[in-house]
């Protein structure tokens, strides 16, 4: 019998199909092999004049920006979804209501050499693309025309990345809280509204207690297959110590969560046939000084990173109702990772 | 400088692309060539699939045999199983519920190349007569809150089989997107008195750039905060909630600008892959008819969903809707 499974944080439901059950290595890429790679990588250490000019790097002492000596780089997207300069310019015609694309958008080149998943990096380069996340949310925090930076990152072409295979994540600041960010929020509240305690934190002591969807636990971070996965090998990654901005992390948990990141990303590169995947960093959005609605939110969020392997289609269900199958099990799907040796 | 724009029924915000839009050549998408070989929806294969559910067929012509036009059967692979009580209950901080439901394939036609563009409107038709024919059938039983009709044609809109099919599916709940638009019209419709998507169809007749087709009882457009590029809805002007109400009458009318819509589609970009939903109204409980209009979308697939979109609820229009509709408007069939 199919079970249907609701996310306790936003209230998602979602099929798990038992019935067109597949079994975790039986998964194929989607068509990754008849996309071609495009020649001529601007990511590339040497290639920096075919980029946008750099908002940040970390770099070899002595060598000046947009020139090689770099190991990390963050660039304005060359096709950016919003625009930095101009106003927010709310308005309305008729019954709609709309504003100038106004935001920050900007990619993350991870590594200086040609490589393309981030799980193949070393940990303390991985720990190096953490710090520059952070870094940049900061920096973009000062403006104050945005609320939210949102970090991810799209890994495959199923997955949504272009044709050069260089490994990358992008940012892009948005003017207003994006809705998907909003329900979470609200979702966490009212479970703190009810139970004066964190629903994350919650999830976490069920989990680790039940063991059975746990696939890494690992200096202060666990890695679960949510209860409702949506896709087959849907991972979060949790702080086990409480905390609603990823921000704050140290230099220590930024080099312990490289290292989770990194072999779960390395168990799904080697258990499910290296799949393209997007994963996403949900932390608080700017808490500046304004009416008292995000007074709580330092107890009753938690960031975590979500990766979501891209091996089945969103198709028209999906669409309509916001329901998802999932053909996996989460239960299979995380005894599958944590059995995987990399 | 780009558009942001915020759809007035969910309060979901897209970037349109205005400055620098896309035009249909720009896009890198999936087209493909009908593959054929041994297909459980083909005539004369019925025993192929479980036995069917209804049909529309010839006089004297017995089910599970050719003679068809249009057939139902059940989904070989359910997502969802028609036996059982629905049981709700909780794991710790979990919720969860056997899957009840109803899974049906509707096979839209006894040819397997033959995708709506390629039907007569009397065919288109009969589609669409099964699609209430179901809805109404299913509604009867209680257990069911909604009746999700939607279409997946080509690989990377998500179809498995190439014959063209129509899926049907019966929920216990109603779904998380339809609760949301049928909320957001409701507090439209208590603040003005007003269906929100009747107001729509007003200001789109009124302004004209996002219309694509309009006949007597329907009006095909290019929605002013589309998720996708050429998204498409398809709306009844008449104020109705219900799908499944469909007026004799206008039946043909939704079968010619359906047709319309697609074929227009179709002859920019090829045989690409989309999805369509029909909207309704929920089964089987408390149904507001005053606020909620039913309608069809329709989506494309020329984009890929990726993690912005995943984590925002934002969505990036490359074609701003305005030069979409009139692509499509001036577009030949």
């Amino acid at each position: 019998m199919p079970e249907l499974r609701k996310d306790p944080i936003i209230g998602r439901w979602v099929i798990i199909a038992t019935e067109r059950a597949t079994r975790p290595d039986q998964f194929s890429n989607l068509a990754e092999g008849a996309v071609p790679e495009e020649k001529d990588c601007p990511f590339c250490e040497g290639n920096e004049s075919k980029t946008p000019p750099e908002v940040y790097s970390i770099r070899q002492k002595h060598t000046a920006a947009n020139t090689p000596g770099w190991e990390l780089r963050a660039i304005p997207n060359i096709s950016p979804f919003l625009r930095i300069e101009g106003e927010i310019g709310r308005r309305g015609r008729g019954m709609y209501d709309l504003m100038n694309g106004v935001g920050a958008h900007e990619v993350i080149v991870e590594t200086n050499k040609h490589t393309a998943n981030i799980a193949d990096l070393s940990e303390e380069q991985i720990s190096k693309v953490i710090t520059c996340y952070i870094d940049r949310i900061i920096d973009l925090e000062k403006d104050k025309r945005f609320k939210y930076v949102l970090v991810f990152k799209n890994y495959g072409w199923a997955a949504g990345a272009g044709k050069i295979k260089h490994s990358r994540s992008q940012l892009i600041a948005t003017p207003v809280n994006p809705k998907r960010v909003k329900e979470e929020l609200v979702g966490a509240r009212q479970y703190y509204d009810y139970h004066e305690r964190c629903v994350f934190c919650d999830l976490i002591k069920q989990e680790l207690e039940a063991k059975e969807r746990v696939i890494l636990d690992l200096d202060g971070f666990v890695a679960v297959a949510p209860f409702a996965a949506r896709f087959p090998f849907e991972t979060w990654i949790f702080p086990k110590k409480h905390s609603c901005d990823f921000v704050s992390l140290d230099m220590e948990g930024r080099l312990n969560l490289a290292r989770i990141l990194k072999q779960t990303l390395l168990k799904l590169k080697i258990g499910a046939n290296d799949p393209p995947y997007n994963y996403i960093i949900h932390t608080a959005p700017f808490r500046r000084q304004k009416s008292g609605y995000w007074k709580s939110i330092d107890h009753d969020y938690h960031w975590h990173i979500e990766i979501m392997p891209r091996l089945t289609r969103v198709a028209g269900f999906e669409w309509g109702t916001g329901f998802y199958i999932c053909p996996l099990q989460p239960e299979d799907a995380a005894k599958f990772l944590r059995e995987v040796k990399i | 400088m780009s558009e942001l724009r915020r759809d007035p029924i969910i309060g979901r915000w897209v970037i349109v692309e205005t400055a620098n839009p896309s035009h249909p050549q720009e896009y890198e998408y999936e087209t493909h060539v009908q593959r054929g070989g041994n297909c459980p929806f083909c005539y004369g294969n019925e025993s192929m699939t479980p036995f069917e559910i209804d049909s529309i067929r010839d006089l004297h012509t017995g089910p599970n045999s050719p003679g068809w036009q249009v057939r139902v059967v059940p989904n070989k692979f359910p997502a969802l199983k028609i036996e059982g009580t629905l049981d709700r209950r909780g794991l710790g901080i979990y919720d969860l519920s056997n899957g009840v439901g109803a899974h049906e394939v509707l096979v839209e036609t006894p040819y397997h190349n033959k995708d709506i563009p390629d039907l007569l409107n009397e065919e288109v038709e009969k589609i669409i007569s099964m699609y209430c024919r179901r809805s109404l059938d299913l509604a009867k039983d209680k257990r069911f809150k909604y009746i999700m009709i939607f279409k997946n044609y080509g690989p990377s809109a998500g179809a498995s089989v190439e014959h063209p099919h129509t899926q049907i599916i019966a929920l216990p709940m109603v779904p998380k997107n339809a609760l949301e638009e049928i909320k957001g019209a409701e507090n439209y419709f208590e603040f003005k008195e007003r269906c929100i998507f009747c107001d729509m169809i007003q200001q789109e007749l009124q302004e004209k750039e996002r219309i694509i087709a309009e006949n007597n009882y329907f009006v095909s457009f290019c929605p002013f905060v589309s998720r996708f590029p050429f998204e498409i809805w398809i709306m009844p002007k008449q104020h109705y909630c219900c799908f499944c109400h469909l007026p004799h009458e206008e039946a043909p009318a939704l079968a010619s600008i359906l047709k319309e819509t697609i074929s227009k589609v179709k002859s920019v970009f090829g045989n690409l892959a989309y999805n369509y939903i029909i909207h309704s109204a929920p089964a089987n409980g408390e149904t507001t008819t005053e606020g909620y209009h039913w309608h069809i979308e329709f989506m494309p697939k020329l984009t890929r969903v990726a993690g912005f979109e995943w984590g925002s609820g934002f969505y990036v229009v490359p074609t701003p809707p305005e030069l979409a509709a009139k692509i499509l408007r001036e577009q030949k069939i």
